[in-house]
């Protein structure tokens, strides 16, 4: 028994540094993707929601394309078909090609979240801000964001997790993230297949779990109006 | 005494098939107090909601003060600050406390600073009897308060004129009184008001004027005396006895 899990240790101490590797290069494509993406998402999500119908439509198609259709095929596009149309911007390196997909796929659930929580914030407080001399822009900076923003909190947390587990797909552009650091990995220790998958298992938990259990912990908090307002001042 | 702050002439509104007005021209004096009565649907919050360019007109003209509120090139956000409004719903800032509520338009459209302000709340929050409720978030407030705070807000916008949709009509009944009774100091007071209520009693006692709206027109119009006891109009008579 005592030399089973003395073997697995050794496994894992010597696995460690190339695994940490990986997980720093996770941390790092979705750091990048998710900020990016969600500025992206939040302008986009908010220009949707001030009425212009033909900018409405067209975020509305960019939507469809990106929610419509798996990631994985979206990642294929960019990274193999842009650079054979032979322009010289779009010949992205994989590393670029990673973030540019992540990003925009992020950008897509950010925007329908934005645009959700602009639209759960009852008419008449953008009517009580008005009637008081606000411009559009003031009653939703003022007035509306600030109440949408704390609703946003849940649900961009989820789908941050949700971005963070899907740069494990990057892996099949070459980016060496944890879980192509961890099929390295069994390719030197093959009869360790198992626990180096378990390994790698528990180190995206380890990352995503504080982001979901501040999710749950941001829902308490903003979800009390008044906490809000303890922040501000 | 004919001096109109408010002029309207002739402004249809049409909503898709629907005309939510239908050719209304009227007028309100300086310091004149008026009530829009009528039944639901009728126009007259869509006219109440017109007057401070909440609702845009689809033809015809709207003078407030002199100025063409219709007309694209009006500064039409400087006109509403100077045109407060009272909702039924209160629509005060969810996420502010009351005295922010007063405090944070008048920083954002009259540039006043912070210390101002907050004094111009405190005393309008004293006022309308609720200097306690400061610090209060407008759900830990009833009905009631939350009307005062929301017009307080108004007040310290320094309007010319007030506009009442409905303000009595979502809270208990009673602090329904206590509401009605701000409002009719601020009448007494000198302020310009248009009114849309389905509270008799304060027609009857502090209108100047009694306007009864139906199907996006103003069917009658006269001092409440005359309007409540000898109504001419039969839609005006029909309606007067189902709700008396």
């Amino acid at each position: 028994m005592m030399d089973v899990i003395f073997a697995k240790w050794h496994v894992t101490i010597s696995l460690m540094p190339f695994l940490l590797q990986g997980l720093l290069m996770t941390f790092k494509v979705s750091i990048f993707a998710i900020t990016l993406g969600s500025t992206l998402g939040f302008v986009l999500g908010l220009l949707r929601t001030l009425g212009y119908r033909s900018l409405t439509g067209i975020i509305g198609l960019y939507l469809h394309i990106f929610r419509g259709s798996p990631y994985l095929v979206q990642l294929y596009i960019i990274y193999f078909v842009l650079p054979s149309l032979g322009i010289e911007f779009l010949n992205f390196d994989s590393f670029t090609a990673a973030i540019i997909s992540l990003s925009l796929y992020t950008s897509s659930y950010v925007t329908e979240i934005t645009t959700a929580a602009i639209y759960a914030v009852p008419k008449g407080q953008e009517e009580g801000a008005r009637s008081c001399g606000m411009s559009k822009a003031e009653a939703l900076f003022y007035v509306v964001l600030p109440q949408s923003l704390k609703m946003m909190i849940p649900p961009m947390a989820s789908i941050y997790v949700v971005i963070i587990k899907s740069t494990a797909i990057l892996s099949v552009i070459g980016i060496s993230e944890l879980t192509r650091q961890g099929e390295v990995a069994i390719l030197r220790m093959p009869g360790d297949i198992m626990f180096v998958y378990c390994l790698i298992a528990v180190m995206y938990f380890i990352y995503c779990y504080p982001v979901l259990r501040f999710a749950k912990w941001a829902e308490g908090t903003f979800g009390s109006i008044g906490s809000v307002q303890d922040q501000e001042s | 005494m004919n001096d109109p702050i408010i002029r309207i002439e002739n402004i249809t509104k049409q909503f898709g098939s629907l005309k939510a007005l239908n050719g209304v021209t009227n007028y309100i004096n300086r310091g004149e107090v008026v009530v829009i009565i009528g039944p639901s649907g009728s126009g007259k919050s869509t006219l109440l909601r017109t007057l401070n360019g909440l609702e845009t007109v689809s033809d015809g003209k709207i003078f407030i003060d002199g100025v063409d509120i219709v007309d694209e090139k009006t500064n039409i956000n400087k006109l509403r600050s100077e045109v407060g409004m009272v909702f039924q719903h209160f629509n005060l800032f969810n996420h502010k406390t009351a005295l922010e509520n007063i405090v944070m338009p008048q920083t954002v459209v009259l540039k006043r600073g912070r210390k101002e302000a907050e004094d111009v709340a405190h005393r309008l929050l004293d006022k309308v009897g609720i200097p306690e409720k400061a610090k209060s978030y407008p759900n830990q407030l009833s009905g009631g308060q939350q009307q005062r705070v929301a017009i307080a807000r108004s007040l310290a916008m320094h309007p010319k004129i007030m506009l009442f949709d409905e303000a009595t009509s979502a809270l208990d009944p009673e602090t329904v009184g206590g509401v009605l009774q701000l409002m009719k100091d601020l009448a007494m007071d000198g302020m310009t008001m248009a009114v849309v209520t389905h509270e008799m009693g304060f027609a009857r006692e502090v209108a100047d004027r009694v306007i009864f709206m139906d199907e996006g027109q103003i069917l009658e119009e006269s001092k409440p005396e005359d309007f409540f006891d000898n109504p001419k109009n039969s839609r005006t008579i029909t309606f007067l006895s189902q709700i008396l």
